[in-house]
């Protein structure tokens, strides 16, 4: 179930508000985890049942790592549960690509598996492991009540595509949570603007990409719209899920943490990756980086590091070729940058905001390419090495009709729009606009969502 | 605005919004068909394991809530609107309003449609018009994109091109050129069609490239009701109705028109003034969609006869023909199989119109 979908918008969520209010303190919990394994049985069917499977033998781990700890059956315990996670996640996501990569290495051909890909396995399977590892490491203690822990793992604003909570960040709020009209006005606020940026531009930037793939009139301008247009997309509609995922939290009582902060103005791209997809970041720093020596084994060792992560967290986007070679090209420039680039972009900050849009555009490109003949094509394209004009009709025509929407976007992805409305909404007498706006965007968005116009979250194949 | 009151000003108009949209939901009773969309609207999937299993009822589900959420016609217009005047987009799923007109993107050609619909009409030459004495011409009619387009910066196929590409792979048939004689007020506003009373030239140069001359005279006859075309109800914009207007004479009130749609013959109307009223009013000519029709012309003072191969545009436009045929069989190959042609027509020296408009062939 999509949260940009008339069943979750007018069904599922209010049902789940009402059940939830109604339901005693004691049992909200209960309540939660029930709804969000319907929430995920309804686009999952069959899946709902390993999904389940594995809360429970998380859970079960999670009491023997702690039962043990500080002993080697508790090492034991911790290396089974996250080689049985990582199985189960290369066994659905990745298996295929390496029986695919082998055969064409090879020339075999072994036969591809062809499983489904459970939706959200890459986010809860790292929620898990971050679980698994805390208590082992006694920063958190194991969660003894199977509910609770269920609560943690399926609760479904976040269990789709993130954030991905760490459970010692939800520890105190799975008991202790308090609700306040406060937190549901924020909730309310940030829901509805996520939902606004993920269905009135990321889904617009979407056509523009999707009228770009169907054109017959390719030109240079139409290829760098292109870029520029998925980069608004994945930006709005990753950014615009978390700020759903964060007003869901919030209307439930959680405090989530941030996963974006304005990636496109940073001055580098080591501060870029410090500002989008904070809690990736965040986990591979804590769970891999990290354990792996991070900075404290001399410089050569620091930069494998960086090499390994970013490679992990590229092909942690997908199963495919493109993918890592995306987290490479990151792992590249953040090592020329720790070399001392930026000492330079830090006295040059102009340059440096450019140096980060231009390559992360490139860096999208890359991503966003189904293969390798397509990302050649598409970066010939933008630097005017194929035979096609400077502009084309379409191509004008296109930036036309999306031009203000492009406008939107590009000013949306900067704190300006949220610096100015909140010093206009103070202004004496305009504290009205905020709800009027609101409800606007959520009106609006319904008319969206009822003329049909869905498209499915980007890191939704995540 | 502060703490307490500032937060409830936020919460209470969306939770209002939110619950009163989910009860009108529930509430309202479900409607079988769409007037506006001209559709029939999703009801309440079936519910059974098999289709929980394998996600139909889910798929069905959301379509479900799409076609029976309170208040869809007006949620339709608010999203045009928003698109239009919001965000500055010039079309909305393909459909754009320019200069009071309603009309659909068509770009950029779609050669696939057009080498079907040339192979088709290639099979029939083969089949049933090779080696005989038939006259064979050729018309396509411009959709309202070749006027309208250019001059409000929507992109439009290469019409140019396109004909070239016809005409080349037609060369059995005589083409006749129709763009010159036809302008945007020969269109609907709201509808994709033309309007009958102003093709008294475009019939013109048709006859002439068909060696014929007309002399009839037409009296206008002007339906009350308002049209809102196919495009009005899609597109969710305000836009002027249009009149439906059609052109009779004594010539025509006399003639008999006999369907074969369903394979028997069936007395049909050359104007049906109760489709006029209809779901689609431009039906009204001919009877709307109709795979083989037959108009006799009793006071024919010839017995020549004309095959039309021709999709919806022609229905309107074959009443002008008929003062020079005895007979018209009008054949609609997107209703009918090519091969049970033989069944209803001898093809001997008859002269045979393909008449296509740009938007189907």
């Amino acid at each position: 179930m999509q949260f940009s979908g008339l069943p979750f918008l007018f069904c599922f969520l209010p049902a789940m508000l009402l059940i939830y209010l109604l339901t005693p303190k004691k049992l909200k919990n209960a309540a939660l985890f029930l709804g969000s394994i319907l929430f995920y049985a309804w686009g999952e069917k069959r899946l709902v049942f390993l999904f389940l499977l594995a809360i429970l033998l998380n859970y079960l781990f999670g009491l023997w790592i702690g039962k043990y700890r500080g002993t080697g059956k508790s090492r034991l315990f911790l290396w089974i549960s996250v080689v049985g996670d990582l199985g189960m996640l290369f066994y659905f996501k990745y298996a295929d690509f390496f029986i695919g990569s082998f055969n064409r290495l090879l020339q075999t051909s072994v036969s591809l598996l062809k499983v489904a890909l459970p939706v959200g396995i890459s986010f809860y399977t790292f929620q898990m492991i971050s679980y698994l590892a805390d208590v082992y490491r006694g920063s958190v203690k194991p969660q003894r009540n199977l509910i609770t822990f269920g609560t943690y793992v399926a609760l479904f604003p976040q269990l789709i595509a993130g954030p991905i909570v760490r459970y010692a960040q939800l520890e105190d709020q799975l008991e202790h949570r308090t609700h306040s009209l406060e937190k549901v006005a924020d909730g309310a606020r940030r829901f509805v603007v996520g939902l606004g940026k993920k269905v009135l531009i990321a889904n617009a930037m979407g056509e523009v990409c999707t009228r770009f793939r169907a054109t017959g009139d390719a030109s240079v301008l139409f290829y760098w719209m292109y870029a520029v247009a998925f980069m608004l997309q994945i930006y709005f509609d990753f950014s615009g899920y978390s700020d759903m995922a964060i007003g869901l939290g919030k209307l439930f009582g959680f405090t989530f943490p941030e996963n974006f902060d304005y990636p496109y103005i940073s001055g580098s791209i080591t501060e870029f990756w410090r500002r989008w997809h904070m809690s990736l970041g965040g986990w591979f720093r804590d769970y891999v980086y990290i354990p792996l020596g991070g900075n404290r084994k001399g410089q050569k060792r620091q930069l494998l590091n960086i090499f390994i992560v970013w490679a992990l967290t590229g092909l942690w986007h997908g199963a495919s070729w493109n993918f890592v070679l995306w987290g490479i090209f990151f792992a590249v420039l953040l090592i020329v940058e720790k070399l001392g680039f930026l000492q330079w972009l830090k006295k040059h900050s102009t340059a440096g905001h450019f140096y980060v849009l231009f390559f992360v555009l490139l860096g999208f490109v890359l991503f966003n390419a189904a293969d390798f003949a397509q990302l050649g094509q598409d970066l010939a394209g933008m630097f005017g090495l194929l035979s096609i004009p400077s502009v084309s009709v379409e191509a004008v025509y296109v930036l036309r009709s999306y031009g203000i929407l492009f406008v939107i976007g590009c000013v949306g992805a900067t704190p300006l729009a949220k610096v100015l409305a909140g010093k206009i909404c103070e202004r004496r007498g305009l504290g009205w606009l905020e709800p009027a706006f609101l409800c606007g965007i959520f009106l609006l968005v319904t008319s969206y969502l009822v003329a049909g116009s869905f498209q499915p979250f980007l890191y939704f194949r995540f | 605005m502060q703490g307490k009151r500032k937060h409830i000003c936020i919460v209470a108009p969306l939770a209002f919004l939110l619950f009163g949209l989910t009860v009108a939901g529930i509430l309202k009773p479900d409607a079988a068909y769409s007037e506006t969309e001209r559709r029939v609207l999703r009801g309440f999937p079936e519910v059974s394991g098999e289709r929980l299993d394998s996600g139909k009822f889910m798929s069905e589900f959301e379509e479900y809530a799409q076609d029976q959420f309170p208040g869809r016609e007006l949620f339709l217009r608010v999203k045009a609107n928003g698109m239009r005047y919001l965000f500055g987009q010039k079309d909305n799923d393909g459909l754009y309003k320019a200069g009071g007109y309603l009309s659909k993107l068509e770009y950029p050609m779609n050669e696939a449609r057009l080498n079907r619909s040339m192979t088709v009409q290639q099979e029939i030459y083969d089949a049933y018009l090779e080696n005989t004495d038939c006259h064979i011409y050729m018309a396509l009619i411009p959709d309202k994109n070749f006027y309208l387009a250019p001059e409000y910066g929507y992109p439009t196929m290469d019409y140019g091109d396109y004909v070239e590409t016809v005409k080349a792979n037609t060369s059995y048939a005589t083409y006749i050129d129709l763009f010159d004689s036809l302008n945007l007020d020969c269109y609907y506003r709201t509808d994709p069609h033309w309007r009958q009373e102003c093709l008294l030239p475009a019939a013109e140069v048709l006859k002439r490239g068909m060696n014929l001359s007309g002399t009839l005279q037409y009296e206008v006859v002007e339906l009350p009701n308002p049209f809102y075309g196919a495009y009005y109800s899609q597109v969710g914009l305000c836009v002027e109705p249009d009149t439906l207007r059609f052109l009779t004479n004594e010539t025509l009130e006399n003639c008999v028109v006999t369907s074969f749609d369903t394979g028997t013959a069936k007395e049909a109307l050359l104007y049906d003034m109760e489709k006029a009223g209809g779901r689609d009013p431009y039906e009204m000519f001919l009877s709307g969609s109709d795979a083989l029709l037959v108009v006799e012309n009793p006071g024919a003072e010839t017995d020549r006869e004309l095959v039309i191969f021709r999709d919806s545009f022609g229905s309107s436009l074959a009443p002008l023909l008929v003062e020079n045929y005895s007979k018209i069989t009008l054949v609609d190959l997107r209703y009918m199989r090519s091969e049970a042609l033989e069944e209803f027509v001898e093809f001997q020296n008859q002269d045979v119109l393909f008449l296509y408009s740009t938007l189907i062939y």
